[in-house]
């Protein structure tokens, strides 16, 4: 009977409405995962390439970051904002084994974990296997932040590029594995330089440094890129005489004429002969004999008021180019340096790429607004002949009683005045009003090049249409050795524009 | 009694019923498939379109890559021999006077790098000048530069990859027969009338109803320094394979069969820019 029952509840079962449904439910599943895998592999794709561009520019964010920091001259330069030694001072090179990091974290990451979760491989591929354990175990390691993580970029809302971090070292034939010049078929492990056209590693002209740079995206890309840079000096034209007096050689009326009166003194010299007083390095003096003083005014005067009273009288103290004694001849400047706007300019780019600007007339350079020895020393703290300095005076500058000697460029647009105490290694440029004046005495000297040129009336300060009467007048009873012309000092003070980019290359991983 | 009534209960369906279940099943049927097979086609095309996308941009990366690279080593790396270094970042044949005399680069076949036989650096034809690799042990002292040079052939677009001569080797000759395959259903240098067909789905491709170029080019201009590097035909004196900055790179590829459902081509336009880093030379 239980049967029974069974069988006659069966026709409520019947039917094959679900059988459709999950059927059809089936087909639609298989069209929609079909697109939804289609539309997922072009997202991918996009994403990709997304991920490859970002990935780039986050390492290139790098590498540029170091390129500018490394210049003194930079708001963010390591010499200000790294450990003592980050970079050694100009001059100093980065030893084999020194090995500088710019450490750039994430909000989320340690900056004392950061070289651990992202290891530098590329460094023992170029030094050998161990070679960084071995910078490490020296201690010659050595780590600052970026400026992502410093002041004030540190407190934006906003992450910085996503580089980890960036090494900076010297770099060796055997780590570029190339023989640079000399060309002598040995790759050796020794420093490799610029000296302005190639490489080598004789020592001659800049150490390479190599930048490095390691970004990592959240999603796992990864970039490392490589700069080889080098200091890039300004371009400051030829100096064609140990002294030179630059005007308008088109005017020839006798008040525009250029002028110079040396010391009675038998001790004090103009010599054009290219020299290198006090050398270090690896310079050495050209055979070159330049000009004692060069004038560019040969329809005038001018002449006439150099080559007269003193000079003629101290002929054998005035050596230059040919013999010709006293040295005194005309020369000629480069185009670009002809017209007072020419000169303008040069001022400008100099000022741009100078390390140190007294402006007298501030609260410590009271009327009459000239800056004083006292001004010069304290703003020129650490100047050497391994780390010369390009200093802008914009005015006047009285060096009396500066018993210093200075280094590198010294830029004067006002009048200087000279007290042989001082000495200086390097390029000494008066532009502006041209005037260039000394009466003590004393045993310094200048070596390198001085050019002097009025491009402002030195009474009135305005800007003159051509190039006017520049002077120096130094007294009969003025003192020092004199002024001799070194393209060693001369390379030497040429400030730093750039760190030139010498090669780019992408690091396979 | 009791089993005379259980057998009426268990009659079944009438024919009238089951004949209307069975249309019902076979219209449903019918839509499902129609659904399904219409999907598949959708399916094979979009995957043809995705094959071909995948491979150019793949192929795109690489040409960014290299170009970035372009010039490496630099002159200042010279060890005296020409084929440790990169003379130019770009090449160009010895007919348009490579690597002494600097060739003009003009667009549609115009300027003086084109020749009969050679068009680079041109609107479809590229060589590049870098190591890839300096740090192969297998190439110490000296690895060779690379010649890496990319060209449109019908509408495969090629790739050869060869160490660069030395003085006095063409790098249009070195390059040539070593050119293979690399992208495939590059349809930048169509016909007109192939132009014109695809206008009609892709409006925004072909401007002008001209071939597309796959690549173009900035100049740096170190002779009157301009904020922004001009297009190269446009750069004067300074318009040479030696100061190119930037090469612009569009892709535009086919898939290798009509859309299934509408039958018209499917293409897809990829674009990117490869910037030269190292020295102009």
């Amino acid at each position: 009977m239980n049967a029974r029952s069974t069988i006659r509840k069966r026709p409520s079962e019947a039917g094959i409405a679900l059988l459709i449904s999950i059927f059809i439910l089936l087909l639609i599943s298989v069209v929609a995962i079909a697109l939804i895998v289609a539309s997922g592999t072009e997202t991918s794709l996009a994403g990709n390439y997304r991920s490859a561009t970002g990935v780039y520019y986050a390492s290139l964010a790098g590498l540029e970051e170091a390129r500018e920091r490394v210049l003194p001259k930079d708001p963010n330069s390591f010499k200000n904002t790294a450990p003592a030694n980050f970079l050694h001072s100009p001059g100093n090179t980065l030893a084999i084994g020194e090995v500088r990091y710019v450490l750039n974290p994430g909000p989320t990451e340690n900056i004392a974990n950061i070289l651990a979760a992202y290891p530098d491989t590329e460094y023992d591929n170029e030094f050998g296997g161990g070679a960084l354990a071995g910078v490490v175990a020296a201690g010659n390691r050595m780590t600052t932040a970026s400026v992502w993580n410093r002041n004030p970029l540190n407190s934006l809302p906003v992450p910085g590029p996503l580089y980890k971090w960036v090494r900076i070292n010297g770099i060796t034939e055997q780590s570029l594995n190339l023989d640079v010049f000399p060309h002598d078929l040995v790759i050796d492990p020794k420093l490799v330089y610029y000296d302005g056209t190639n490489l080598n590693d004789t020592g001659s002209g800049s150490q390479v440094l190599e930048i490095t740079s390691l970004a990592v995206l959240p999603n796992g890309s990864q970039k490392l890129l490589q700069y080889l840079a080098a200091p890039n000096p300004l371009n400051l034209p030829n100096f064609p005489a140990a002294i030179s007096l630059a005007g308008n050689s088109a005017n020839t009326l006798p008040a525009n004429s250029l002028s110079y009166s040396g010391p009675n003194s038998a001790s004090f010299n103009v010599d054009g002969a290219d020299s290198f007083h006090n050398p270090f390095g690896s310079c050495t003096a050209t055979a070159t004999v330049y000009t004692g003083i060069g004038y560019t005014n040969t329809s005038d005067t001018s002449q006439a008021n150099i080559k007269c009273c003193q000079v003629t009288g101290h002929p054998n103290n005035y050596l230059g180019t040919g013999g010709v004694k006293p040295n005194v001849l005309p020369v000629t400047m480069p185009p670009t340096l002809q017209t007072p706007d020419d000169y303008n300019k040069l001022v400008q780019a100099i000022t741009q790429n100078a390390d140190v600007i007294l402006t007298p007339g501030s609260s410590t350079t009271p009327a009459p607004y000239t800056a004083y020895g006292s001004d010069l020393t304290a703003a020129t703290a650490g100047i050497a002949n391994t780390n010369p300095m390009t200093v802008v005076i914009n005015g006047d500058l009285d060096l009396n009683a500066w018993n210093h000697t200075g280094y590198g460029l010294l830029l004067v647009t006002g009048n200087l005045n000279y007290d042989p105490d001082a000495t200086w290694e390097g390029i000494v440029l008066v532009i502006g009003k041209g005037t260039f004046t000394g009466t003590k005495g004393g045993a310094g000297r200048f070596d390198g090049a001085t050019l002097v040129a009025q491009t402002v009336d030195p009474g009135t300060g305005a800007p003159l249409a051509s190039l006017g009467p520049a002077s120096i007048t130094f007294g009969a009873g003025m003192g020092g050795v004199g002024f001799y012309y070194s393209s060693c000092w001369i390379k030497n003070s040429l400030p730093t524009a750039s760190y030139k980019i010498l090669s780019f290359r992408e690091i396979s991983q | 009694m009791t089993r005379a009534t259980s057998k009426q209960q268990q009659q079944g369906f009438t024919l009238i019923e089951l004949l209307t279940a069975l249309g019902i099943f076979l219209v449903i049927c019918g839509a499902a498939f129609t659904l399904l097979g219409s999907s598949q086609q959708r399916y094979q095309t979009e995957s043809q379109v995705l094959t071909s996308f995948q491979e150019a941009r793949l192929g795109l990366d690489q040409i960014v890559r290299d170009v970035n690279d372009a010039g490496f080593p630099p002159p200042t790396f010279t060890d005296g021999n020409p084929t440790h270094f990169a003379s130019s970042p770009f090449a160009w044949s010895s007919g348009s006077g490579y690597a002494v005399t600097r060739c003009q680069i003009g667009t549609a076949g115009g300027g003086t790098c084109t020749t009969a036989t050679d068009s680079s650096p041109g609107d479809f034809d590229l060589i590049i000048e870098t190591n890839p690799n300096p740090q192969d042990p297998s190439c110490a002292p000296n690895c060779k530069v690379q010649w890496i040079r990319y060209q449109l052939q019908g509408t495969t677009l090629m790739r050869a990859m060869v160490d660069k001569g030395p003085t006095g080797t063409d790098p249009d000759v070195a390059t040539s027969p070593n050119l293979a395959p690399f992208v495939q259903n590059v349809v930048n240098n169509s016909t007109a009338a192939q132009i014109a067909q695809y206008q009609l789905t892709h409006p925004g491709m072909f401007p002008g109803g001209n071939p597309m170029p796959i690549f173009s080019y900035t100049c740096d201009t170190p002779s009157a320094p301009q904020p922004q590097p001009p297009p190269c035909p446009g750069a004067g004196a300074d318009n040479s394979p030696a100061n190119i900055r930037d090469v612009m790179i569009t892709l535009i590829v086919s898939a290798p069969t009509p859309d299934a459902t509408t039958g018209v081509p499917r293409i897809v336009q990829l674009s990117g820019r490869g910037r030269r880093v190292n020295p102009n030379q």
